[in-house]
């Protein structure tokens, strides 16, 4: 049993500078594809990765060992993004040229062209609604769907309540729903009203 | 619906995988009866599906480097380095990049007017050298030969003299020839110019003449007028 990320922590506080190495191994795919996720570029979440590995190595002393370090990790992450997406409003959140290369789904060998086609299609719709969503929903949405982070680490990263979090996230799957339906993906009851 | 509002959270919690047992029981006993929030759950996990299908394109670039912290290697490698070159730089060495390439000479260097003597001196030689060849190409030349020396003019040369005059000559009279025609030229020129001009003049007058004339037989025709009815017949 590996260590846990906490005291990955610890001991590269304490000089072992190879634990630094397991927690960016452990972490790294997953806060760059977040990150991708959110800024819509595959370059951009390369340095924006990098930026939020340095930031939290430089600041480790200030990791409170409350919240869990992939909780931390998220939150400066999510912040550099917030910054850069300040900074750039009005460009386009998905890069459709990046989805248009096909990614993985289109180096799997086995489905047909036209399995490939509708899965590039559908890609594309889901990043466009995604992407039209307000930000504090679309976060949520990514950290949630795409993440698989739980409900209490994103009040964490967000430090919000956990009620704030089911709240935007039932709006935000609302609204993805009604937009896909309208876009000719299958459709989805309609949610209630929410009351909050 | 006050209840399906009351347990929204939870059916999310369920929806999520996070519901405790306690939780999920009471979700699955109130959708037993509400057809509305069935549908809803059942929505929503179509819709998680249809999410899946925004995959990402295989990333690209190195992977990144994790960040160290200050060794000891390094300012060491650093301190080696410039011991090296202070060491270089006392011996005199030299490193050396231009046309020849790249190039590396150990010890001082002589003093830069000592070399450039040392160049001047050399290519004084060598243009000695050049004029002694010079010298005994010249002399090897007038030991083998050289046209009979100038003492005066030659008949030829007489010849040549009488036929540049003449040609000086034909061609002072050719200019002296264009010369007096460009004058008679002028000279016509000048005579067209002055009868235009006297036949300007004369027309003028002439014209004043007839104007003067017409002038005068009116004043007559007038006085004619006046004295008429001066005196009446």
């Amino acid at each position: 049993m590996g260590r846990t990320d906490e005291e990955l922590v610890e001991a590269c506080l304490a000089g072992e500078d190879s634990a630094f190495d397991v927690l960016l191994g452990r972490w790294e795919k997953r806060i760059r594809g977040a990150i991708h996720r959110l800024v819509g570029s595959d370059e951009e979440a390369r340095d924006l990765c990098q930026e939020a590995f340095l930031k939290a190595y430089k600041n480790l002393r200030s990791f409170k060992q409350e919240a869990r370090f992939s909780s931390w990790l998220y939150q400066i992450a999510l912040n550099l993004c917030r910054d850069r997406m300040r900074r750039r409003r009005g460009k386009t959140m998905v890069s459709l040229d990046e989805l248009e290369e096909g990614g993985a789904a289109m180096t799997v060998a086995g489905p047909t062209a036209l399995d490939l086609l509708q899965e590039r299609d559908m890609s594309r719709l889901v990043a466009r609604a995604i992407e039209a969503l307000p930000d504090e929903q679309r976060e949520i949405i990514i950290l949630k769907e795409y993440q698989g982070l739980t409900f209490l680490e994103i009040a964490q990263v967000l430090d919000v309540p956990i009620s704030t979090v089911k709240t935007r996230l039932y709006r935000g799957l609302d609204q993805l729903r009604s937009r896909l339906e309208r876009e000719g993906l299958r459709g989805t009851a309609p949610l209630p009203a929410p009351t909050s | 619906m006050m209840e399906c509002d009351r347990l929204r959270d939870d059916r999310l919690d369920v929806l999520y995988g996070e519901a405790d047992a306690s939780t999920r029981r009471r979700v699955e006993e109130h959708l037993a009866s509400c057809g509305a929030c069935r549908e809803e759950l059942t929505g929503l996990k179509r819709l998680r599906q249809d999410l899946r299908a925004w995959t990402l394109p295989e990333s690209r670039g190195p992977a990144f480097v994790a960040p160290r912290r200050a060794s000891l290697w390094l300012p060491l490698a650093a301190g080696f380095l410039l011991a090296l070159g202070v060491g270089l730089g006392w011996s005199g060495a030299e490193l050396r990049y231009d046309d020849r390439g790249l190039g590396v000479r150990l010890g001082r260097p002589q003093p830069a007017f000592q070399t450039a003597l040392a160049e001047q001196e050399a290519r004084a030689l060598a243009r000695d050298q050049d004029y002694r060849r010079e010298i005994a190409g010249l002399k090897a030349a007038l030991a083998s030969g050289l046209p009979e020396p100038v003492s005066g003019h030659s008949r030829d040369d007489q010849a040549l003299l009488a036929h540049v005059a003449e040609m000086i000559k034909e061609s002072e009279a050719r200019q002296g020839a264009r010369l007096e025609t460009t004058l008679a030229r002028f000279d016509r020129k000048e005579e067209a110019q002055r009868r235009y001009d006297l036949a300007r003049i004369a027309a003028g007058l002439s014209y004043l003449d007839g104007k003067n004339g017409q002038h005068v037989a009116r004043t007559t025709e007038l006085m004619g007028y006046v004295l008429d009815a001066a005196h009446p017949r």
